[in-house]
């Protein structure tokens, strides 16, 4: 099954950096990518870029954006074009062709995400690191890397989801938006929220060491990615497929 | 061993009977043609077979294999043209059959191999690196049929493979077919709407309508066995008369006129004759007189048409 899964990943990923691709993410696409978010703003951000704790967040959230950017055409695409019942008549089994593609989405976000770590950190250390090589700090490197991971798969499984309901790729891709503004939302809504809760907050998050905080984060999505990929497994059935 | 046996397959949508108590019986080798016209059934049969529906009721073997309990096992021995290509457009025809290769566990040698070998006699292999996208669609329809065979399956299933070709293009890919078929020796299960086509690559065809198979056997057995044969009569001074005296002759079974031509249905071909007789007699003066078997298209529309009294 692991063949099986490399290879309708591998297909799905070839597609993706296809040059010139109707999905937009093309390979010019992507080194703009990796110059905005590699190259730009680290130099405007400076040495802060790679040594303060606050730019995890960047590295947490990133995977869900391009992850949001390409998974939707995953299922809702091939039915669009009419790949997808050619690709169910073959010996391929459900969970192989549901994994590979969750497994392309997932590799696509994390590999783009540590492609433009790595740009950034070169970047930063050509443009301000005079005084010696600069690094990310150890805990937030590594929990760069996790969250990457554990973002993409949240993102590659909420995807697939709404790709396998979606009866074409521009619903697909609406939804997802909306899907987005909801997950967003409590970060927009942080303006309005009265400044002694906020501190109160604080507070309480002082007293809570960030590695716990980051491991609980960590296993609560691990799970809530274990319950989507079961939901996946129940949805993603040939006979339904097929009639859709 | 047959290829395919059904017994009694059914299949509804909602109260829409898609396929009705079909029984039937493939040998392997044969290349079997399903016809019938738009929503007759042909297409659910072909997801019944490959597992990809159950069926409500009745049971179908593929290869010896249950398609309701072992469909992976039917699957990995069949390939399948559906409907649509299911072309990759963004991936190069190599890529697209390199992909199918993958999938069925071929390795790299094999791939390169295989891909040669389909590609050459179809004229493909210069533009393998090319991506499809910009392809004409009897092209792509010529690189699906290669990457049905790929993976060298026993069967296949070709669902209207020339369907919305242009004539040259039909043609040329009935031509490909023709030469692979034989090049391969796969048992061949084939629906069209297009009897020319069945009636040149099919041994065995079969006639559904409305789910229910209305006949089954080779395009001569059926053209003989539900189609009376036919005298076409070119001549002048056809008049109404000598009409209406050709009609009530007791070995006519029925009478045309189209544009000055007496298409003529006999009971029996062999007394032909007397019917020249009769029109020299009455003064017809005869250009051409052609004696002709009915066409598959005939039997087709003839057998459709009983089903349709039957149903009234």
């Amino acid at each position: 099954m692991i063949a099986d899964v490399i290879t309708v990943a591998t297909k799905e990923l070839r597609e993706i950096f296809t040059f010139g691709d109707v999905r937009g993410r093309s390979k010019f696409s992507l080194l703009i990518l990796v110059l905005i978010f590699g190259i730009v703003i680290p130099l405007q951000n400076g040495r802060d870029w790679v040594t303060s704790p606050i730019s995890i967040m960047v590295w947490g959230w990133m995977p869900f954006l391009w992850v949001s950017g390409i998974v939707a055409d995953l299922f809702a695409g091939e039915r669009e074009r009419h790949t997808l019942e050619s690709l169910l008549a073959t010996r391929l089994s459900d969970r192989s062709i549901l994994f590979g593609k969750l497994f392309a989405a997932l590799t696509y976000g994390f590999s783009l995400t540590w492609l433009i770590m790595l740009a950034s950190l070169i970047t930063v250390n050509i443009g301000f690191g005079s005084e010696g090589l600069l690094f990310y700090p150890m805990e937030m490197f590594f929990g760069a890397i996790v969250f990457s991971i554990l973002i993409s798969g949240l993102s590659a499984c909420i995807g697939v989801l709404v790709s396998l309901r979606a009866g074409s790729v521009r619903q697909a891709q609406q939804m997802m938006s909306a899907g987005m503004l909801v997950l967003f939302l409590p970060f927009m809504l942080i303006q309005f929220i009265p400044k002694s809760w906020l501190e109160a907050a604080g507070n309480l998050l002082d007293n809570i060491q960030p590695v716990q905080v980051a491991v609980w984060l960590a296993v609560i999505l691990l799970v809530v990615e274990l319950i989507l990929i079961a939901i996946a497994r129940r949805m993603f059935q040939r006979s339904k497929l097929i009639l859709d | 061993m047959n290829a395919i046996q059904t017994n009694q397959l059914t299949r509804s949508f909602g109260a829409l009977k898609a396929v009705d108590r079909l029984t039937l019986e493939i040998p392997r080798g044969t290349v079997f043609g399903f016809l019938g016209p738009n929503g007759s059934g042909k297409t659910t049969t072909i997801r019944l077979l490959l597992g990809l529906l159950d069926a409500d009721q009745g049971s179908a073997q593929v290869l010896g294999f249950d398609t309701r309990e072992q469909p992976d096992e039917v699957r990995v021995r069949c390939g399948a043209l559906l409907e649509h290509h299911g072309l990759y457009e963004r991936l190069s025809a190599a890529e697209n059959l390199d992909y199918y290769g993958h999938i069925w566990h071929m390795s790299k040698a094999d791939r390169e191999k295989r891909i040669r070998e389909l590609l050459e006699p179809l004229d493909l292999y210069e533009r393998r690196d090319e991506p499809i996208g910009r392809w004409s669609r009897g092209m792509k329809q010529k690189l699906a049929v290669a990457r049905t065979l790929m993976h060298r399956p026993e069967l296949i299933f070709l669902d209207e493979p020339t369907a919305g070709l242009d004539p040259v293009a039909s043609s040329a890919l009935r031509e490909d077919l023709s030469t692979l078929v034989a090049q391969e020796g796969v048992t061949i299960f084939l629906t069209t709407h297009n009897l020319a086509e069945a009636e040149k690559l099919c041994d065995r065809v079969g006639v559904i309508n409305h789910g229910h198979l209305l006949a089954v056997g080779s395009p001569s057995d059926l053209r003989s066995k539900t189609s009376a044969p036919r005298l076409f009569v070119t001549g002048k001074d056809i008049t109404s008369q000598i009409v209406e005296d050709v009609k009530n002759h007791p070995l006519v079974q029925r009478l045309q006129q189209q544009n000055g031509r007496l298409i003529v249905d006999l009971n029996d071909l062999t007394r032909s004759h007397e019917i020249v007789a009769l029109l020299v007699r009455a003064g017809v003066q005869i250009d051409e007189v052609r004696k002709e078997k009915a066409d598959l298209e005939d039997v087709f529309l003839q057998l459709v048409e009983e089903e349709k009294g039957g149903e009234e």
